[in-house]
């Protein structure tokens, strides 16, 4: 009997394949490259780590998340560098990815400024204080709550929902004293699309909240911020997405810096790391027209949370 | 009026000016950061550690591993000038020119912000510049 599968179907399995395959091997190879004379070269685990990033780099695009908020679970979990330069890296890899990301979207007038800066100054302040609390507890307690936070964000993609164009009756007084609003061209129906903002004090506490996790975890927090600016302020989609990279290039660098200063940056993971996930974001961009993005997403949505429940297990000592 | 027309009339020129300079900044990060870590794994130049010291201790803490091999950290790499001619101390250079990325990329929009008369904008640039700039200074530390 032939099995047929259907075309569509072929790219994102192929990538969650070659993610797997990468995976099998490490974890037996992380017991013993965690003694501190891994019998693994180095050269292997650098070249993994860039091939592993490379295909996140395709996935993460595919499934509409950033490169961190999947980079710091999986490689923290199967790799063998302790966490603290995993999640300096994973701050590293969001920050690249929303750098070479912003200069078309901001010339578009979908990354918008005037939406970004606000939540921006009260989203790097806190990831600053999240990379300060999280630098100073026991390694094994932040992988016990990464699980925790892992698993919830694997459950806030299946439950999310969101919505292209919301419906803002009445801009809120703040926003309207900040005079956030626009208008951008949506090329796909081929017409203008203005649009204001609600609740925005709301907004910017959860932006304080979501800085404080993304700093204190190294995650990127597009998982966070979309919702946020989508579904609770009205932001149409493209914008949200677009300003979201804005808002954590910032809030990444800002706490990028603790880790730079505590020592927790290490040039031969996290180059490797930026530059593979670099590449991979521009062939998943490439790829997204052509395939079942909602497979790929519900992949990635196991592959998360499997790594939060490894996450939980290691913080558990298990 | 053409597509590029069409999109850059949606920007206003803050924004321009914003992506213009991440545009160039970006592609600079890449090239400081692909030279700077081929020196390293070239040895081309010396290395301050070699790179199998700190593959034998990647699994320790950023404090631990400190402890024990006194790494640059911050703006360390630059007290001794001729520490900075080590291929690791100029890939590490590498990722705090993608550190500072962002903080040039406000500044040019302060600027803007400025010569457009967007006085609550340009106060509130100014206060993530600064904000970065603390954070870039070193002052706030973390241990365990």
């Amino acid at each position: 009997m032939k099995i047929s599968v259907p075309r569509r179907l072929m790219i994102p399995a192929s990538v969650a394949g070659a993610l797997l395959m990468l995976l099998m091997p490490a974890m037996p190879l992380l017991a013993a490259a965690a003694q501190p004379a891994g019998v693994t070269a180095w050269w292997v685990w650098v070249l993994a780590l860039f091939v592993f990033s490379f295909l996140l780099g395709i996935v993460a695009v595919l499934a509409g998340v950033g490169g961190g908020v999947l980079f710091v679970p999986i490689v923290s979990s199967f790799f063998p560098f302790h966490l603290d330069y995993v999640r300096g890296v994973g701050l590293l890899v969001a920050l690249a990815g929303a750098l070479s990301a912003g200069p078309p979207l901001m010339r578009k007038g979908l990354a918008d400024l005037k939406l970004g800066l606000p939540m921006a100054l009260v989203g790097s302040i806190s990831s600053i204080a999240g990379a300060l609390v999280g630098l100073a507890m026991p390694a094994q307690n932040v992988q016990l709550l990464l699980g925790i936070v892992i698993i919830s964000i694997a459950a806030i993609m299946v439950m999310a929902g969101k919505s292209g164009y919301p419906e803002v009756s009445r801009p809120d007084r703040l926003s309207q004293m900040l005079q956030i609003s626009g208008l951008y061209y949506e090329e796909f129906g081929q017409h203008e699309v203005s649009w204001k903002v609600h609740r925005t004090p709301l907004g910017l506490l959860l932006f304080f909240v979501i800085g404080f996790i993304g700093g204190m975890f190294g995650l990127g927090a597009g998982f966070a911020n979309v919702p946020v600016f989508n579904l609770l302020m009205g932001v149409p989609l493209k914008v949200a997405v677009a300003t979201s990279g804005l808002v954590l290039s910032i809030n990444g660098s800002a706490a990028a810096w603790v880790y730079l200063f505590k020592g927790a940056v290490l040039p031969l993971i996290a180059v490797p790391s930026i530059g593979g996930m670099m590449l991979g974001s521009k062939i998943g961009a490439k790829l997204l027209p052509k395939v079942n993005t909602r497979t790929i997403r519900l992949i990635v949505i196991a592959i998360l949370a499997l790594s939060g429940f490894r996450s939980l297990l290691k913080g558990l000592g298990i | 009026m053409s597509d590029r027309q069409r999109e850059g009339g949606y920007a206003d020129r803050v924004q321009i000016v914003y992506a213009k300079t991440l545009d160039y900044v970006a592609h600079t990060v890449i090239v400081v950061m692909a030279v700077g870590y081929l020196l390293y794994m070239t040895q081309l130049l010396p290395l301050s550690v070699p790179i199998e010291t700190i593959a034998g201790n990647w699994h320790l803490s950023a404090t631990s591993m400190q402890a024990k091999l006194n790494l640059p950290c911050g703006w360390e790499c630059f007290s001794a000038p001729a520490g900075i001619l080590h291929g690791d101390v100029l890939s590490y250079i590498s990722v705090i020119f993608l550190s500072l990325s962002t903080l040039i990329c406000l500044a040019s929009a302060v600027a803007a912000f400025i010569s457009e008369k967007k006085y609550l904008y340009s106060t509130i640039a100014i206060l993530q510049v600064l904000v970065l700039l603390v954070a870039a200074s070193g002052i706030m530390s973390a241990g365990r």
